[in-house]
């Protein structure tokens, strides 16, 4: 290129000016892209208030405490007392965290750590295929083929472990425990993405390190992985947790729908997000009904964004790259 | 660039796809246009109803027919009697459909669309079916028996109450799962009705309505919901209409009526409730319990649910003559289909009235032109 | 440092590290177990569903007779994740190049993307009774409607597009933007231009993966839709979807329904599968990856 070109007149200007009509372009662009992100606010204030001014008649007649702590779910007398389906929300999910968080961390740390090379991305392939199973197959295969097979196991555990709380009696094909089951596998995908996402960062210094000075792989694990993902891998679970927690199909379908606080974790049972599914049509017409299920939802959604606040919290301490104490044995 | 390549082909593949399965012929029974029958103009269109899971099977059977006669697309959505009241209410369907008749607060919020009237279309039977290894059909059933069963307090099949009924029968000792309904329901209501007339335990207890607090067992959404979860336990019980309990080989318990007889739910059973029933003008009647000595006690009639003025509620008048024509059919040839499903026909004296009753709707005021 | 860190490998030792192999092998195999087991039922119940009438009839809702097939509800499934997509990716793809190229670090932009991030946490069954609310009960251009499922769809798909475009757009390097600039071309040229095109693997590859998520979703559209049998391309009616007619087939005690649940959810399975699928495919050839 000619040195002079860049100083090219065309027309008695240089060609590096901006055409003058290009000058408007620029300010438009910028005010439409803004307006999208200020509508995206305006959206969600928008969602919450609406949601808030729809549910508020069911909080006036029962007061916040009354909605969600009584155990009254009792749609022909107009009674709304949530409390039965918070139990349900909180135990499926807690049966989901206990059973699932666990075996994705488990996965995760195979995956960064002990598996062989060549089979680390199939098997992460197949892993994340799990989250593209839509909720309701979860559902379909859940109540078909989970359940009844399980019925058999969970009798024997109920007739042999009857003496532990909550367990004994009858056990009924759908129940909190399968319900849990199935919110546990649909989670196991994202809290064994993030918490590799977390290991994946662990300084190869401090691995190196305690191999170097005769740890087993093990203990190289337990001494500088699993200590640095500590945070993360509390986020991973929370944001677990928050998924477990608003879960609707699957659970409408394998919790029983019952609209009380089962004896035993084999019992029926009813959750925030189920009731809503069922119930909705039919309380297009009664202004309570319809007031208290928008409640519910609201009460849902509260919960998620409280857990997602503390999920954040957590992941982003995590990559930060704060460091967890300094384990015994290694302080020099 | 190759991603956008990549893109092209799948577009061109997606769009090929569905230009092929736009062109080929379904050959559906129902997708009518093309389907012989009386031959004239068709009206075509289409209606959209909710409501009970109880009339479900037969309403469904009438529209794939109606179709055929006349073209109309008459879109039936099962979601309970409940729901149907409610879609009906809020307007956001032509008709609603339910086996319990609406109550007075009820009425009231429809009010602001007009009068609603109720059209009374078939008798079923609301069966007691069971799923129990080594127990055939048949099984003895008493009204306060089945409240104690839905109580919790006879919680297995040789429990000493069913035990007195079925003298010499052997009972097995199996566990009773209960299956009930999820959503509102009028066949709960029917049933909970029968039940509140043998027991007092249930009647201040859980009481009577389209949904009550079940002291026991496990939820399910409609009739075909409570099937399914008979179906799956051994030692379960349900209450589902007969042309389910039919299609699912269900065993039904034969239920003590009102003349002290144990009747089995067939269609002569069924349709004696109606003997002699006396409907007041607004057409509202139950026959839960009804008189005979051959009569089922737990018959339920259902009703269509259409505004007295469908106009003014907010339905086009093309649209008000379609649903129209669609009563005329549930109660003119619809009405010889229905033994067909084990669903007992209208006694003619209420059949009569039915009939007057949707002769008498209007549109702005007009009656609505033209019939079927 | 201590003469010795740690104790010589012992049997002990070997024996605990063998112990914590192979448990963490046994789960990361339990973990895979249950997908085996859904494909495997998912072929061995739905194949026997899937024939020329399954994918070329609508289904009935006759109670004797023939159930029919699930056309409508394939159609009904493309229909309306195609709009809710037209809406939502555009939006979501505007708003993270906001984010990216003007907002940055600002307390707008940083208030903007918190509150994106709690969109992705509401549970689905929440934007569906939204959607429920404000344009079904409200009446709106009629009673239920398939467009309206189509937002609610596209409230779900929204955060997830806005946050996967904001990470590929970010990984877009500032030396190529800069190149640009400095050789006068303004901003909007330079996204349109460079920023766009580089990053477009990547968008695609976070839309895909939207718009699997959209398919597969049931509680949105009950609320939104109410639930048709037969065939209807016209988007102000109810129209039926792949998710709702599994949902419906699902509780049924005629095995046969039961059996079109499976095919249905295979098909829904496969196509969710594909679009993931093209999605890796495309992030493979990213140049940014």
């Amino acid at each position: 290129m000619e040195a002079g070109s860049l100083t090219e007149v065309r027309g008695g200007r240089s060609i590096l000016e901006r055409p003058s009509r290009w000058r408007r372009v620029d300010p438009m662009v910028r005010i439409a892209l803004t307006g999208l992100a200020a509508l995206i606010l305006l959206l969600i204030a928008f969602f919450f208030v609406r949601l808030f001014v729809e549910a508020k008649p069911a909080f006036d007649r029962f007061g916040y405490a009354g909605f969600i702590f009584d155990n009254n779910w009792d749609v022909s007398k107009s009674i709304y007392g949530a409390w039965a389906l918070v139990v349900g929300t909180v135990i499926t999910s807690a049966i989901a965290l206990v059973i699932g968080v666990p075996v994705a961390v488990a996965a995760a740390l195979y995956l960064t750590e002990l598996s062989p090379r060549r089979l680390r991305a199939p098997l992460t392939v197949t892993l994340e295929l799990l989250a593209a199973v839509p909720s309701v197959v979860y559902g379909l295969w859940g109540i078909i083929v989970l359940a009844p097979n399980l019925r058999g196991a969970e009798q024997w555990f109920t007739d042999t472990f009857a003496f532990l709380p909550f367990v004994g009696g009858t056990v009924s094909i759908p129940n909190y425990f399968v319900a849990g089951l199935v919110l546990a596998i649909m989670i196991i995908p994202i809290v064994s993405a993030i918490s590799r996402e977390v290991m994946a960062t662990v300084p190869p210094h401090d691995k190196e390190g305690a191999l170097a000075l005769g740890a087993t792989r093990w203990e190289m694990i337990r001494m500088a992985v699993l200590p640095y993902s500590r945070a993360g891998i509390t986020g991973a679970a929370m944001l677990g947790l928050g998924r477990a927690i608003g879960e609707t199909i699957a659970v409408t379908i394998l919790i029983g729908n019952s609209p009380s606080i089962g004896a035993t974790v084999f019992s029926q049972g009813y959750t925030l997000a189920a009731v809503i599914a069922n119930e909705f049509g039919e309380a297009a017409s009664d202004p309570i009904h319809r007031a208290a299920l928008i409640a519910a939802g609201l009460v849902l959604f509260v919960l998620t964004l409280i857990v997602n606040g503390i999920a954040r919290v957590f992941v982003n301490r995590a990559s930060r790259g704060e460091r967890a104490a300094v384990p015994q044995g290694m302080a020099g | 660039m190759r991603t956008t390549k990549l893109l092209a082909a799948s577009t061109a593949a997606a769009l090929a796809l569905g230009v092929a399965a736009c062109g080929s012929n379904d050959t559906s029974p129902t997708s009518g246009d093309s389907s012989s029958s009386s031959g004239g103009a068709k009206q075509g269109g289409t209606i959209n109803g909710a409501g009970a899971t109880f009339p479900a099977p037969v309403y469904t059977e009438w529209a794939a027919r109606f179709k055929d006669q006349t073209g109309t697309t008459v879109n039936y959505q099962a979601i309970g009697s409940g729901g149907g009241i409610a879609q009906f209410t809020a307007g956001t369907v032509d008709f609603g459909a339910t086996d319990a008749a609406m109550k007075p607060e009820e009425e009231k919020a429809a009010a602001k669309k007009g009068t609603p009237v109720h059209v009374p279309t078939v008798l079923g039977a609301v069966t007691v079916s069971y799923k129990v290894q080594g127990l055939d059909k048949g099984v003895k059933m008493d009204g306060k028996t089945v409240a104690d069963i839905y109580l919790g307090k006879v919680k297995t099949w040789n429990d000493p109450a069913i035990a007195a009924l079925n003298g010499g029968t052997k009972l097995p000792s199996t566990k009773i799962t209960v299956c009930h309904r999820s959503d509102e329901s009028g066949t709960t209501k029917n049933f909970t009705q029968f039940l509140a007339d043998s027991s007092p335990e249930w009647t201040n207890g859980p009481g009577v309505d389209k949904t009550v607090k079940w002291p026991t067992g496990t939820g399910a959404k409609g009739n075909d919901g409570v099937a399914g979860c008979v179906k799956q336990t051994d030692g379960a019980v349900g209450y589902v209409e007969q042309a389910y309990a039919l299609q699912n080989k269900f065993t039904t318990a034969a239920v003590k009526n009102k003349e002290g007889q144990f009747v089995e739910p067939t269609l002569e059973a069924t349709a004696a409730a109606g003997v002699g029933a006396s409907p007041p003008a607004d057409l509202k009647f139950s026959t839960i319990n009804a008189p005979g000595a051959k009569t089922y006690p737990i018959s339920a009639v259902t009703f269509l649910l259409v505004y007295q003025d469908m106009c003014k509620a907010g339905q086009s008048p093309a649209q008000a003559k379609l649903t129209k024509s669609w009563l005329n059919y549930a109660l003119g040839d619809g009405q010889k289909i229905a033994p067909e499903l084990e669903y007992a026909a209208l006694p003619d004296a209420i059949k009569a009235k039915a009939q007057a009753k949707v002769d008498g709707l209007q549109c702005n005021g007009q009656p609505i032109g033209g019939t079927s | 440092m201590s003469a010795s860190v740690l104790p010589a490998v012992d049997g002990r030792r070997r024996a605990k590290d063998k112990l914590a192999r192979g448990v963490l092998l046994g789960l990361t195999v339990l973990a895979l177990v249950p997908l085996v087991l859904i494909i495997y039922y998912l072929l061995a119940k739905g194949l026997g569903a899937w024939s020329k009438t399954f994918f070329t009839s609508d289904p009935t809702g006759r109670f004797l007779g023939d159930p029919g097939g699930i056309r409508s509800a394939i159609f009904g499934t493309i229909e309306m994740v195609a709009l809710a997509s037209v809406i939502a990716i555009p939006f979501g793809i505007g708003v993270a190049l906001y984010l990216v190229e003007y907002g940055k670090k600002t307390r707008f932009a940083n208030v903007v993307r918190y509150f994106v991030d709690v969109m992705t946490g509401v549970p689905s069954v929440v934007f569906g009774l939204f959607v429920y609310i404000v344009l079904v009960v409200s009446q709106i251009g009629g009673t239920f409607a398939a467009w309206k499922g189509a937002v609610a769809l596209a409230l779900l798909m929204l955060p997830v597009v806005t946050r996967s475009a904001e990470v590929v757009l970010t990984l877009v390097p500032d030396s190529l933007r800069e190149g640009a600039l400095a050789l006068g071309a303004p901003r909007w040229r330079v996204i349109t231009r460079i920023v766009l095109p580089t990053a477009l693997p990547g968008l695609i590859t976070g839309s895909l993966l939207a718009i699997a998520r959209a398919a597969g979703e049931t509680a949105p559209l009950l609320f939104s839709v109410a639930f048709v049998f037969g065939l209807q391309f016209d988007l102000s009616q109810r129209m039926n979807s792949l998710p709702l007619q599994i949902f419906n087939d699902v509780g049924q005690a005629q095995d046969r329904l039961v059996e079109r649940a499976w095919g249905a959810a295979l098909t829904l399975v496969l196509l969710v599968l594909l679009l993931t699928l093209l999605a890796r495919l495309v992030q493979r050839r990213s140049r940014l990856a």
